[in-house]
Formats: C-alpha cells, sequence, structure tokens
C-alpha cells in the first residue's frame, strides 16, 4: 500500500520492452504500406524515384482479374475448410466426450498434426497425392477407381489442397470443442434429465447454447489462420494449375519478391489487412453480445 | 432390457469404428512419411507400396552430406531457442504486469490480440525494404526479431492465464516480510509459474521452429532454416521422395516429441489462453 505510485511506474517498465518490439515491428510497417500504398516504386529500378500516384494503385487493383480470382479462391478454401473442420469437429468431439476406452491416448494422437510444420506437411501430402507413386492412386486402384493427378488438375486441386488443410487443422476445432463440453456446468443436463427432454433437445437448447463461447473461438482462430494460408500452397501447387489455388497471400508474394512492384504489393496488402480486420471484428462482436 | 443393452452395443461398436477411421486418417500420413524415410531408392517408387522392408538410414545419409541438412539445422535450432529465449523473457514480464496491475486496461491486450490477426505476407515488403537498408537480409538476427511478432503475443496471453491462477495473496505476504515486488516475482511467481512458463517456451520454439514465410523471404544462405531447405529437396529434373521424408521426418519428430510433452497446454496455447 505505500508504494502504489512506485508499484505503477514498475508495471509500465515491465511491459515496455514488449510493447516497443511489438511497437517497432507492427506500426512501422503498417505506416509504411499506407505511404507505399499511394507510391509507384519498383524495387527492381530502386533508382527511378517514388512518385506520388493517388489511388491509382487502389482502383487499378479493383480491375485486376488474378485480384478477384485470388479473392475467391481465399474465400472458397476458407468458408469450405472452417465449415468442414467445425462440424467434423463437432462430431468428434462429442464422440469423445462418451464413455470411450484409450480416449487420453486417442486425443494424444489427435493432436499431432496441427503442431507439425505446414511446409512439412505440404511435401508429405504431395508424396500421398502424386499421381504416380502417391498411395491414395494406389488405394483407388484396389477399389477399382480411376487414379487422378489431384494437385494437377484444375478441377481438383483446390479441393486436395483443402483436404491437406482439414487433415491438419480438424484437431484444434476437436481440442478447442472437447475443452469447452468438458468445462460446460452439470446442473442443466441433470434439470433436463428430469424434464424428460429428448438426445437431441438437450444438444439443441442446452449443449450448444452453453458451447457457444468455445465454438466462436475455435472458428476465430480458424478462419484467421485459413484466410493467410500460404505454406501448403507454396510447395503443393505454387497456385496452379493456371491460377486456381493462387489466394490472396500467394498473390502479394508474387508481386513484392517476384514483380518487385511495391507500391501495387503494399496496396495489395492494405486491403488483404483490412478485411481479416473487418472479419475478426465481427467475431468479436458475437462474442461480446454472449457475454 | 435386453434390447436396450444390444442397442447400446452396436452403438459402442460404430462408435469404435468412427474412432478408428479418423484415427487412421490422422495418423496415417505421419507413419508413411517416416516409414519411407527408412526406404531405399527403388522401394519409395514401388506400387504396390512396400510394407515390410528393412530399414536404411541411406535417405539421411545423402541429406547430410550432399546438401549440407545440418547447416539449416543448426540455423533453425540457433534462431529458435533464441528467439524463445527472448520472446518468454520479455513476455513474461509483460504478462505478469498486465495480469496484476492491469497495464494499458484492455486497449493494451487487445492490440496484442490484433497482431495475431494480421496475415504475416501482409508486413513483408515494409519489412523486407526496411531490413535490406538496415543490411541484414540472411541474417539470423532478422528472423529471430520477426518472429517475436507471433511468439510475443502468444507469450504474453498465455502466460497471463498462468499468473493470473496465482493468487495474488502469495506474494503479498512476502512483500509483507520485507521483500520488494521484484524480489516477489523472482522467488514467489516465477517458480510457481515454472509449469506454464516451460509450456510456453515449448510452443514458442515449436512455432519458431516450423516457420516458413518470413525464412523464405528474408533469408538467402547463412541464416536459411530447415523447412525452407526441405523445398530445395525437389529438383525439377528428379523428385527423390525418400530425401524429401527423410527430412520432413527431422522436422517433424522434435515436434512430436514436445508435443506430447506439453500436451496438456496445446490447447491453451492455440487460443492465447481462451481455453484451457
Amino acid at each position: 500500500m505505500v508504494c502504489r505510485k512506485e508499484e505503477k511506474f514498475l508495471a509500465y517498465i515491465l511491459v515496455l520492452p514488449a510493447v516497443a518490439i511489438l511497437g517497432i515491428l507492427t506500426l512501422y510497417p503498417f505506416g509504411f504500406m499506407i505511404y507505399l500504398s499511394f507510391h509507384r516504386w519498383k524495387a527492381s529500378l530502386p533508382q527511378i524515384p517514388k512518385s506520388f500516384v493517388g489511388l491509382s494503385h487502389f482502383t487499378r487493383l479493383f480491375q485486376d482479374e488474378f485480384f478477384w480470382s485470388a479473392m475467391s479462391v481465399t474465400f472458397r478454401f476458407l468458408v469450405f475448410v472452417v465449415t468442414i473442420e467445425f462440424f467434423l469437429g463437432l462430431f468428434l468431439a462429442l464422440i469423445l466426450t462418451r464413455d470411450v476406452k484409450g480416449k487420453s491416448i486417442i486425443r494424444t494422437l489427435f493432436l499431432l498434426p496441427m503442431m507439425l510444420a505446414p511446409v512439412a506437411v505440404g511435401l508429405i501430402w504431395r508424396f500421398i497425392l502424386n499421381d504416380k507413386v502417391g498411395i491414395l492412386n494406389y488405394f483407388f486402384s484396389v477399389i477399382h477407381l480411376p487414379s487422378q493427378s489431384w494437385l494437377g488438375d484444375v478441377h481438383t486441386a483446390l479441393g486436395a489442397i483443402m483436404l491437406i488443410d482439414i487433415w491438419q487443422w480438424t484437431p484444434f476445432m476437436i481440442l478447442v470443442l472437447l475443452a469447452g463440453l468438458q468445462s460446460l456446468p452439470e446442473e442443466p443436463f441433470e434439470a433436463a434429465k428430469i424434464d424428460g427432454a429428448s438426445a437431441w433437445q438437450t444438444f439443441r437448447f442446452i449443449t450448444l447454447p452453453l458451447l457457444k463461447p468455445a465454438i466462436l473461438i475455435a472458428l476465430l482462430f480458424r478462419t484467421i489462420d485459413a484466410y493467410r494460408i500460404f505454406d501448403i500452397i507454396f510447395v503443393t501447387t505454387y497456385g496452379g494449375p493456371v491460377r486456381s489455388t493462387e489466394p490472396l497471400s500467394l498473390y502479394v508474394y508474387r508481386n513484392g519478391f517476384r514483380h518487385y512492384d511495391m507500391g501495387y504489393t503494399a496496396a495489395l496488402s492494405l486491403i488483404m489487412l483490412i478485411i481479416i480486420i473487418a472479419i475478426s471484428q465481427g467475431y468479436l462482436k458475437l462474442m461480446a453480445r454472449g457475454e | 432390457m435386453r434390447h436396450i443393452k444390444s442397442k447400446t452395443n452396436w452403438f459402442n461398436v460404430i462408435t469404435y469404428i468412427v474412432i478408428a477411421l479418423f484415427l487412421f486418417f490422422f495418423i496415417f500420413p505421419i507413419f508413411w512419411v517416416i516409414s519411407t524415410s527408412l526406404k531405399t531408392r527403388v522401394q519409395t517408387f514401388s506400387i504396390p507400396p512396400v510394407w515390410i522392408f528393412k530399414p536404411t538410414l541411406q535417405s539421411y545419409k545423402t541429406i547430410f552430406s550432399e546438401i549440407l541438412f545440418s547447416h539449416y539445422l543448426i540455423n533453425s535450432t540457433i534462431i529458435a531457442i533464441l528467439n524463445t529465449i527472448l520472446v518468454v523473457f520479455i513476455g513474461s514480464l509483460a504478462a505478469y504486469s498486465i495480469a496484476r496491475f492491469k497495464t494499458g486496461g484492455t486497449n493494451l491486450s487487445f492490440w496484442i490480440l490484433s497482431i495475431r490477426m494480421v496475415p504475416p505476407i501482409v508486413v513483408t515488403v515494409p519489412l523486407f525494404i526496411a531490413f535490406d537498408k538496415l543490411r541484414m537480409i540472411d541474417n539470423h538476427l532478422t528472423l529471430i526479431l520477426l518472429y517475436t511478432t507471433f511468439n510475443l503475443p502468444l507469450a504474453i496471453w498465455m502466460m497471463r492465464a498462468f499468473f493470473m491462477e496465482i493468487p495474488e495473496e502469495l506474494e503479498e505476504s512476502a512483500m509483507i516480510d520485507g521483500c520488494s515486488r521484484m524480489q516477489a516475482l523472482w522467488k514467489i511467481v516465477f517458480p510457481l509459474a515454472r509449469p506454464g512458463i516451460a509450456a510456453t517456451a515449448i510452443l514458442c520454439f515449436i512455432f519458431a521452429w516450423n516457420e516458413f514465410l518470413f525464412a523464405l523471404i528474408f533469408t538467402r544462405i547463412v541464416a536459411k532454416t530447415a523447412p525452407l531447405a526441405l523445398t530445395s529437396l525437389m529438383t525439377e529434373r528428379e523428385i527423390y521422395w525418400g530425401r524429401i521424408c527423410a527430412g520432413a521426418t527431422i522436422v517433424i519428430l522434435p515436434v512430436i516429441i514436445f508435443s506430447l510433452i506439453v500436451q496438456k497446454h496445446i490447447v491453451r496455447g492455440l487460443t492465447f489462453g481462451a481455453m484451457k
């Protein structure tokens, strides 16, 4: 009680290093990105000075068919994988809350895919999905199904990448929802039992509403990460064939580090950032409403 | 009664079948990459696949002798360890301050959380230009600093949750006995939070170890990391799947071991302390 003022000073000193590092590494790029997005500057021709171009990068962006195709890939991918992962994860989490033998070992094994380096995961699946030596085509041939060039065909490439993401991230949904299910209070369930509620009624009117915070957290994190997908696509299809698997992040990479068109890339990055901030805000509003 | 019993039995059987199918789906790829890494070159190409074979370390020997995989592994280890130390040290101080004194209020906590939402590719262009000016491209320190952008918010939020579980009375009684706040932090709080700090450190190590995008953009050869080296095993002419599987196994094995150690805390870490 004696040294309130001193404590307050100490409190700020303790957060200072973290705030300083994060401040420099996030606020600087953010400011410079906004500045660059209004300028023309090619890193491949650094001797030509930056020139102010106003909003022309943004008008170009809205007419850029590759930008719209990247948007379409990103959102088709995002909506599909997050939905499937959620329902599959919820299904498996509900199964694992039942009296299952060896539950802790099963839980541990489910944990593994999501911890692995996405690059390694991409390469592992590239091998499995390979049209000639891949084991998936072998399994298909055993049950007399035609073999496919999963990652090389325009019709299946995005689906194959979705499968890889579902493989890696469904476990995350399982574990978060399982943690949510296990922390639910028991009283409402006992009350429902006494009132003679059916299993479906209990699930629909008690489990789901109580599980809502865990569901929103799981969806928020998955949405943020699916939106930024890069590594897996980089090592499996590199956006191909014919850009059918090129999401926003890869399009940004290509413009910045293959074409060195830094001004345009900055404009693109800014739009990409604004979209995910808007989506996250939506989730946070939903969470706040529940509280 | 008997009717009901046989019904639940069937239900149980179906439950186990479903679990077994999904376990196969989630675990088989990991088994397959490890087993392929131990095959000879001919065996990796054979269809139908060889299930039983005499394991060989040939692929491992090749990646260490021909493409110097050890150089990249050492880089990955140095970068991940130093980043972890930096992040856990700075992060635990900040987390303690936020947990105990509510420093910066919700604004600071929310700002730190919002960094988690930023796709890393978005900041690469401005940061590349800056690090290029500083002549810090292909430098270990660059990656150590860049990896704080995702690990520091994680460490702060995860450890904040751990510190909040430690009763404040313990420090207060130590302070009545004459300890300063810093001494109480050092002698009472940190030792009690040790399991949490260890779990946070291991998760930070894993994420730094696995990172690819920053390594791709900010390194060339000197500071190149193992995940990046994996991609250079894919040559244009011919793909040596045995070598790729050997490299991938080396990259994923430590992560599997560490994940088993911290499995209790993984959900908490990945949700920034929101779920336990």
